[in-house]
């Protein structure tokens, strides 16, 4: 299936243009690394997004596109994320997630002017799994770093006499 | 039914007759039900009077049956005694007249008008603060002309008041507050600016807000009256009325802390507790100041594990209800310098955290090499009785008797207890009137007490001598001499100061316990009591000899025999256990003992010892304590440990299991079943014990005095022990107030 669509999209653009579009994506490390899955993947992914229109890229690089006509109503937008590999639904950040969604017409660029500059914190994906470090820790938490102390008294420095 | 009206009905009188009340049908009203009773709810009511407890428990003591006088409050008749006022009746009476000004415990003012009641037959509403009652009057507080008269001061007093209330300290105990809430209108018709007051600079303690004074002068009147320095005082006159001190000064009183309690509104707070917290998160735990040997009562505010403030509590035979500087403010001493960790000191001299487990194994181990004459162990300034017992009885069992509290020098006397506690109690020097301090200073070595011989000197003029070291005092006295030739000069009746003493009906001797510390102390007290028999100070009715100690720790210790065997064993200690004691000498101590320090503080016994073992502050434990005048008090834990730090009775229990010489003790009972058999006295909680036997029991003293004068006790009142030297506000006080 995927073989036979990507000989179509070979047909009608031209064998040039697909191949540097394959690039760009980087199909040839895909390549390389012998991963015939992670390729197949980006092969569809590739021939998914002909005939869409690219609405907007974040500033992770994650392509949102939308198609409006031959899709299926509730299909019709998507993300191609900028990580092939380790990618996952976290990585949309807020101002995306709206559009993505359905819940918003407004664009991701345009819900950016909305965030408040002193105190939007940046968006950060889900890094569970990741290991200890990467994780959220709460203030008081023990593998925090920056564990804040709570003792309320300030212990004798045992200092060196005599 | 609503439940207040069921309470109401409840709490009235029955008036019915009792059938109505066994035989009640579920219905509303029995009075429709049954004809007998209809007839008796017909009957004409007699007024309606709930009856009425008087405000605070407040109760009146008749010196003179006859000076009784009848008068009506609200037509409810009220016996009080000639000469009280107006306010004291409504009081007693059941009555709350809402005041600024008044305050029992001082002078009345009446210049805050806000006690206005209404009394028949007299034009206008009159100050009921500053009215004497006069026999048959009619007062009435809740009438019409009342409320307006109180709705009107109260809106002439916010007229100038900030609306700062949600950025005032004194929010949520504010009687400004409380009183516009009761009795203010709910409107003001005021448009024009208020007025605003220069703050005031008054020290290290007392913020001032002083836009937000009222005028009320209790805080004048207190520092007159009670602490007795002419520090505060009101300048200007109308709306330029303002309180302040003549010329920029601080108030230099040890009981300046107390005019934060007095004020009624927020002009005068704490600067240490200033926005740190709001009353209502604060949890109030009544226990007992260990800074000094008064024992004054004080609550401790705590806010989770952290002690926000101390405030005084009511006692009338101790602290009235003042609090000296030093108790009140020593707080943030808790808070820093603590032992949180047991330590062990290495062969290169640092301390090193270890396990409890490792450090008792290390003490008990080097105990039992120990000679049972080498061990000494030494009782804090600050200990409790239980954890004196518990020391005591585990160094017994090492078979060392070389056990002592610091500060009752080398070698005490605990056989009469007459000898080392305040015989006449501290309520009682109001009766006095002559005052006779031999080597005390009671104005820094116990403020309260202090306060008890101002109030005595005020109210009937009682003369005070004094003998010892330049200092000074906040009333009049005679500086009889520095030493003791003046003693012998007295006990000779060679010198002027005799015939005062003989004449006096009441003669009060203070001896103070610095004079503990003097290797010729048997031959002082013999001089002193020699004193006392030629002018007759101790009578049946009367025991005028006195001993003002020093440390909260003492009077406990002696009642429980914590006397040394021999008065050199620090010379030749090889372990010596310091239960918190600080102050102790130990320059004479041998290189190669091992010091194992027990405390709560980083102070001056750590830099000597061995191990440290972290113990609980008085804020955080139960502990029983005898003040220096008998009386049994108890502390109780305000706020948890810090870190690894134990009881200090837990402590020594557990190094008694480790070293195998288990105490039969594992609880508080259990220790005070023990202190039952060697003092019961310390059992009775809150009880004054008095001594039983008289100085005329003792035996003769055969020593001369030595003529070097008496020394000053206390160098730095707000500095004595290890929390006073640990807190920051204490420093700053003494960098500040005390005069160079």
């Amino acid at each position: 299936m995927a073989m036979k669509s990507a000989l179509k999209a070979i047909r009608e653009r031209g064998l040039g243009t697909f191949f540097r579009e394959l690039k760009e994506e980087g199909f040839l490390r895909a390549l390389l690394d012998g991963n015939l899955m992670s390729l197949s993947l980006l092969l569809q992914t590739k021939l998914h997004n002909r005939g869409a229109t690219l609405v907007g890229v974040d500033k992770f690089g994650n392509k949102y596109y939308e198609k409006l006509e031959g899709t299926q109503f509730g299909r019709h937008r998507w993300v191609e994320y900028a990580e092939k590999s380790r990618y996952n639904a976290s990585q949309v950040p807020a101002e995306w997630h709206g559009w993505l969604h359905f819940i918003t017409d407004h664009t991701g660029d345009e819900l950016l002017m909305l965030k408040p500059k002193r105190y939007g914190v940046e968006h950060k994906e889900n890094l569970s799994g990741e290991g200890e470090e990467y994780i959220y820790h709460s203030k008081g938490h023990a593998l925090n770093p920056w564990q804040r102390d709570w003792s309320r008294y300030q212990p004798w420095q045992p200092t060196k006499t005599e | 039914m609503g439940l207040g009206l069921l309470a109401s009905r409840a709490m009235r009188p029955l008036r019915n007759s009792h059938s109505s009340v066994f035989l009640r049908t579920i219905v509303s009203k029995p009075e429709l039900q049954s004809a007998e009773s209809s007839a008796a709810a017909q009957a004409p009511p007699e007024p309606d009077l709930p009856p009425r407890t008087p405000v605070g428990g407040a109760r009146i003591h008749f010196p003179n049956p006859e000076d009784a006088i009848e008068v009506f409050v609200d037509g409810y008749p009220v016996k009080i005694p000639k000469g009280m006022t107006v306010l004291q009746a409504c009081e007693v009476a059941g009555v709350d007249i809402p005041r600024f000004c008044y305050h029992s415990r001082l002078s009345i003012a009446g210049n805050c008008r806000m006690c206005l009641v209404e009394v028949e037959k007299s034009p206008k509403p009159v100050a009921s603060c500053a009215m004497p009652a006069l026999p048959g009057m009619k007062i009435k507080t809740d009438t019409p002309v009342a409320k307006k008269a109180r709705e009107g001061v109260m809106e002439f007093l916010l007229m100038n008041h900030p609306l700062d209330c949600p950025i005032c300290d004194q929010g949520g105990e504010c009687d400004l507050q409380d009183q516009s809430m009761a009795f203010g209108s709910d409107r003001g018709r005021f448009t024009e600016m208020k007025r605003s007051v220069v703050d005031k600079n008054l020290g290290p303690l007392v913020k001032t807000v002083m836009t937000r004074c009222i005028q009320c002068t209790r805080c004048v009147r207190f520092a007159t009256e009670v602490a007795g320095v002419q520090d505060l005082g009101m300048l200007g006159r109308g709306s330029g009325e303002e309180i302040g001190t003549y010329v920029e000064k601080l108030m230099t009183s040890e009981l300046s802390g107390n005019v934060i309690d007095i004020c009624p509104v927020g002009a005068l707070t704490s600067k240490p507790f200033a926005f740190k917290a709001r009353n209502w998160e604060l949890k109030g735990t009544e226990t007992i100041d260990v800074t000094d040997a008064v024992g004054s009562n004080i609550r401790i505010d705590s806010r989770g594990p952290e002690v926000m403030r101390i405030v005084p509590r009511l006692n009338e035979d101790i602290n009235e209800e003042w609090i000296s500087d030093k108790t009140r403010f020593c707080y943030d001493g808790l808070k820093r310098q603590r032992l949180n960790d047991p330590m062990i000191r290495d062969a290169d001299g640092r301390f090193k955290a270890v396990t409890w487990r490792d450090a008792l194994a290390v003490v008990a181990e080097v105990a039992l090499q120990a000679k049972p004459e080498e061990i000494v162990g030494i009782a804090g300034r600050l200990s409790d009785a239980e954890s004196m017992m518990a020391l005591k009885d585990l160094l017994n069992r090492m078979g060392s008797n070389n056990v002592w509290c610091e500060g009752t020098g080398t070698q005490p006397s605990a056989d009469l207890r007459s000898g080392y506690i305040m015989n006449t109690t501290i309520s009682g020097l109001e009766k006095a009137d002559v005052f006779l301090l031999i080597g005390t200073q009671p104005r820094v070595e116990a403020a309260m007490v202090n306060a008890r011989i101002r109030k005595t000197v005020r109210a009937n003029n009682a003369k005070v001598a004094y003998i010892g070291p330049a200092t000074d005092f906040n009333y009049d006295h005679q500086h009889l001499g520095t030493g003791p030739e003046t003693l012998t000069e007295l006990a000779e009746g060679r010198h002027p100061f005799c015939s005062a003493i003989s004449n006096a009906k009441n003669p009060v001797i203070i001896v103070g316990a610095g004079l503990f510390e003097r290797e010729d102390k048997d031959a002082i007290f013999a001089t002193v009591e020699a004193i006392a028999k030629k002018h007759n100070v101790i009578r049946p009715d009367w025991n005028g000899l006195n001993v003002l100690l020093l440390n909260a720790a003492q009077a406990a210790a002696l009642d429980l025999g914590l006397v040394p065997e021999s008065t050199n064993s620090i010379e030749s200690a090889k372990f010596v256990y310091l239960m918190g004691a600080d102050d102790v000498n130990l320059d004479k101590l041998p290189n190669d003992a091992f010091v194992v320090y027990q405390g709560h503080h980083g102070d001056r016994g750590v830099y000597r010892a061995n191990i440290i073992l972290p113990a609980s502050a008085f804020s955080e434990k139960e502990g029983t304590y005898v003040n220096t005048e008998g009386c049994t008090q108890q502390t109780l834990p305000a706020v948890p440990t810090v870190g690894d730090a134990r009881d200090d009775w837990k402590i020594i229990r557990a190094l008694s299991e480790v070293a195998g010489l288990t105490l039969p003790y594992d609880s508080v009972g259990g220790i005070r079943t023990r202190i039952r058999t060697v003092a019961p006295n310390l059992l009775n909680v809150d009880e004054r014990e008095p001594a039983t036997f008289g100085p005329s029991v003792k035996p003769e003293v055969t020593g001369k005095m030595d003529t070097t004068p008496f020394k000053s006790a206390v160098e730095n009142f707000y500095m004595t022990d290890s929390i006073t030297r640990a807190s920051k506000i204490m420093a700053q006080c003494s960098a500040m107030l005390l005069k160079k």
